[in-house]
């Protein structure tokens, strides 16, 4: 199975110039938004609103695909499955012992799959518009301590490496006769260790060179450092964040202080 | 040195590459349509610059990769019939970083590894493990692990590896990167002696002066396809295409070309040869 | 090595600046490489299911991370590694769980495993407590998330992975633990 090493599609859309700070507030608004929601027309409007920023954010197709092929079978399984568990409510469609199906639990499970449609929307609107290296800068403005950004940026900027690294010793032991994928539990387990050995032998070396290479380039030197890009917030990303905080705040307050069911 | 064999078409070819593309991931193309017979007991050089389809064509002939058109046959059957683990019986391929291969916690354990792989009962899983080791010198070592020992070690223990599943051909990618002159002329001794017993021998490399020393047969790789197919003193005598395919040649057949006008032919391999032109007075021509 | 020193061994800086006070640069690159490999792993060595999506052998690299380096890393490699795997291979909502289901797995296991010398039996103790917490995250996340039913459809097969990559996990730390008192002569 494979993914995308990066979901990132460079683009200069105003998502891509938001700064990073209010695209990571904002997803942790909008899923927040989406689980306090259980009405079902007004989940479809935020997953309608999701589908116009994402096509907004310009990302391609393919990963597109790929970022939602399995949100889809998720939510085809739990249109499925969540009747068949809540069969509470009234009218009563189907019963039969031991399956009862209703139609409250037909729409809720329809609710429930549209609010994961949501969730995963959120997180793709950030990686597709965001690169991992204003990622990991928003991080660290966000708080999070340089060293850990550093190894952070680090090891996404070593993931397609490993992966080609892995890739590659897989195919060294096949070519050894090793068939992964075959046989019992314990068989199994022992070729996956035939494959990972070399493998970490192989990244631990790496960590040793790129430990040297660190203290070569006076990592840690000064705590003073300076940045050669800074983040900065302008005006439209306040407005932004406004928003973003705005989006979730006015129904919470809806929902929890004037009790209207959302 | 070996001696040069005339190449003659009846013996038997071991792999027979027929208009082989290959492309990755649906859009790189590395391979664009490769001709090749591989005959039983070639010593066979694949040279060529970084990118050129050399890895590519090899892992196209153990299965490891399979044809995106045209065919490869080992032995006459199809890879695309037969699974890597089958292929491997046949074709032994060590990769270019040993580290890649080498997980156990001793010599002995690591060469072991492919025949039971391959199920082979135990006995003689034990004789194919002991005959690699000494073939490649490593009795001494056997029972470290393989992690200890240095580079030139890593990579016999590798070739031993494979030499246990006993292969008919021994695929061998860059097999002297990174080992001094020394541990490179033992290394490639052992190979020679794989090809006298017997065994056919793929060189993958980059290095002019093996293919010079070592090589019986030159193909020559460029933008994945094959440019020239001929033994080592056709290739050098052709500069231009070895400086077209990012390859260079040897001093000594550089230094060859140069005395063309004495008279020397362009295929000197060795400085003996080199030294026997001058001295029999083919290039004492004032 | 144990245990990784936290603190930076910067020598002090003629220049009169005050040495950050950053976790050493052996760490660094320590953890980056042990997240990236996380993340490598169990994208590359996974295999599609009809159901869930993805049984992957990341657990390996969790509890590898977590015996032979200690908690910190087998949490932050563990969690962080994990989590964006999840967000590279198309399971993002499910990274903020994942996130503390590995994390949990690596803290707890790294807290266990190499306790009263690492030995196998405290291992597997790890493995067990670990791989507890990472089941039982995934069961509550996915219960809130997508009902009870799809929960119990996933729990044996999170059951069945924690097993798995418990089972190479241990292997592994054992096999990189005798190379690792067996440094190579030359790199």
């Amino acid at each position: 199975m494979t993914g995308f090493i990066d979901l990132y599609t460079e683009a200069g859309t105003f998502l891509h110039r938001t700064d990073p700070r209010v695209k990571i507030v904002a997803v942790a608004t909008l899923s927040l938004l989406a689980l306090i929601m259980s009405n079902l027309v007004n989940l479809l409007v935020l997953a309608a609103v999701m589908v116009v920023l994402i096509l907004f954010g310009r990302a391609s197709f393919k990963k597109t695909m790929l970022a939602f092929s399995y949100v889809f079978r998720v939510m085809a399984l739990i249109v499925v499955l969540w009747p068949l568990f809540n069969p509470g409510g009234t009218p009563v469609l189907f019963d039969l012992w031991p399956i009862k199906i209703t139609e409250p639990g037909i729409l809720a499970g329809i609710a429930t799959a549209v609010r994961i449609f949501c969730l995963a929307a959120a997180w793709y609107l950030l990686m597709f518009t965001t690169s991992q290296r204003d990622l990991v800068r928003g991080l660290v403005k966000m708080g999070l301590r340089f060293d850990f950004g550093l190894s952070l940026a680090m090891s996404l900027r070593f993931l397609p490496t490993f992966s080609a690294i892995v890739e590659s010793i897989k195919e060294a032991q096949r070519a050894r006769g090793l068939e992964l994928d075959k046989g019992n539990f314990r068989k199994r387990a022992k070729d996956y260790v035939a494959v990972l050995v070399p493998t970490v032998i192989t990244a631990l070396k790496m960590a040793d060179t790129l430990s040297l290479a660190l203290q070569s380039r006076a990592y840690g030197a000064r705590a003073d450092r300076t940045y050669v890009r800074e983040l900065k917030m302008r005006a439209g990303d306040y407005v932004a964040l406004f928003i973003a905080v705005a989006v979730f705040a006015i129904p919470a307050t809806v929902k929890y202080i004037f009790s209207v069911p959302l | 040195m070996i001696p040069r064999v005339p190449m003659s078409a009846d013996q038997d070819k071991i792999i027979s590459v027929h208009e082989l593309k290959f492309v990755y991931d649906g859009s790189v193309r590395a391979l664009a349509g490769i001709n090749l017979d591989v005959r039983r007991g070639d010593y066979l050089a694949i040279v060529g610059g970084n990118g050129s389809g050399k890895t590519t064509l090899a892992k196209n002939m153990n299965g490891l990769l399979r044809p995106t058109s045209g065919s490869v046959a080992v032995n006459g059957v199809s890879t695309s019939e037969q699974t890597v683990a089958e292929l491997a019986k046949v074709i032994g391929y060590a990769f270019q970083n040993p580290d890649h291969q080498l997980f156990c916690s001793s010599v002995a354990e690591e060469v072991r590894f492919g025949p039971l792989n391959l199920g082979y009962p135990e006995a003689e899983v034990a004789k194919k493990t002991e005959l690699s080791i000494e073939a490649m010198g490593l009795s001494s070592v056997k029972d470290l692990p393989p992690f200890s020992l240095t580079l030139g070690e890593r990579r016999r223990v590798s070739i031993a590896s494979v030499m246990a599943m006993d292969p008919q051909v021994f695929i061998l990618d860059e097999p002297t990167t990174g080992l001094d002159a020394r541990e490179t002329d033992d290394l490639m001794d052992s190979i020679d002696r794989l090809n006298i017993d017997g065994h056919t021998v793929v060189l993958i490399t980059h290095d002019m002066k093996l293919v010079a020393k070592h090589a019986k047969r030159v193909v020559v790789m460029s933008e994945g396809r094959i440019v020239l197919d001929s033994d080592p003193g056709g290739v050098f005598a052709d500069l231009e295409l070895l400086l077209r395919s990012k390859l260079v040649p040897p001093p000594v057949a550089q230094l060859a070309h140069r005395l063309s006008s004495l008279g020397v032919p362009r295929e000197v391999l060795s400085p003996e040869e080199l030294v026997f032109h001058l001295m029999s007075g083919r290039g004492a021509r004032k | 090595m144990a245990s990784v020193s936290m603190e930076s061994q910067t020598p002090q800086n003629p220049m009169g600046a005050t040495p950050a006070k950053f976790v050493s640069p052996r760490t660094v690159a320590l953890y980056a490489v042990l997240t990236a490999l996380t993340t490598a792993v169990t994208m590359t060595l996974a295999i599609p299911l009809p159901t869930r999506g993805y049984f992957n052998i990341g657990d390996a690299m969790v509890f590898f991370s977590a015996f032979t380096f200690g908690w910190r890393a087998g949490m932050i490699c563990g969690g962080i590694g994990s989590a964006a795997a999840d967000l590279l291979l198309g399971f993002g909502f499910f990274a903020p769980i994942t996130l503390v289901a590995k994390g949990s797995e690596g803290l707890v296991a790294g807290l266990l495993g190499p306790a009263y010398r690492g030995t196998t039996r405290m291992k597997i103790l790890g493995i067990w407590a670990g791989g507890s917490c990472m089941v039982t995250t995934y069961f509550v996340g996915e219960w809130i998330l997508f009902g009870f039913g799809n929960a119990a459809l996933e729990l044996p097969l999170n059951v069945g992975q924690v097993l798995f990559g418990g089972l190479i996990g241990l292997a592994l730390s054992q096999a990189i633990s005798r190379y690792r008192n067996q440094r190579p002569k030359t790199t």
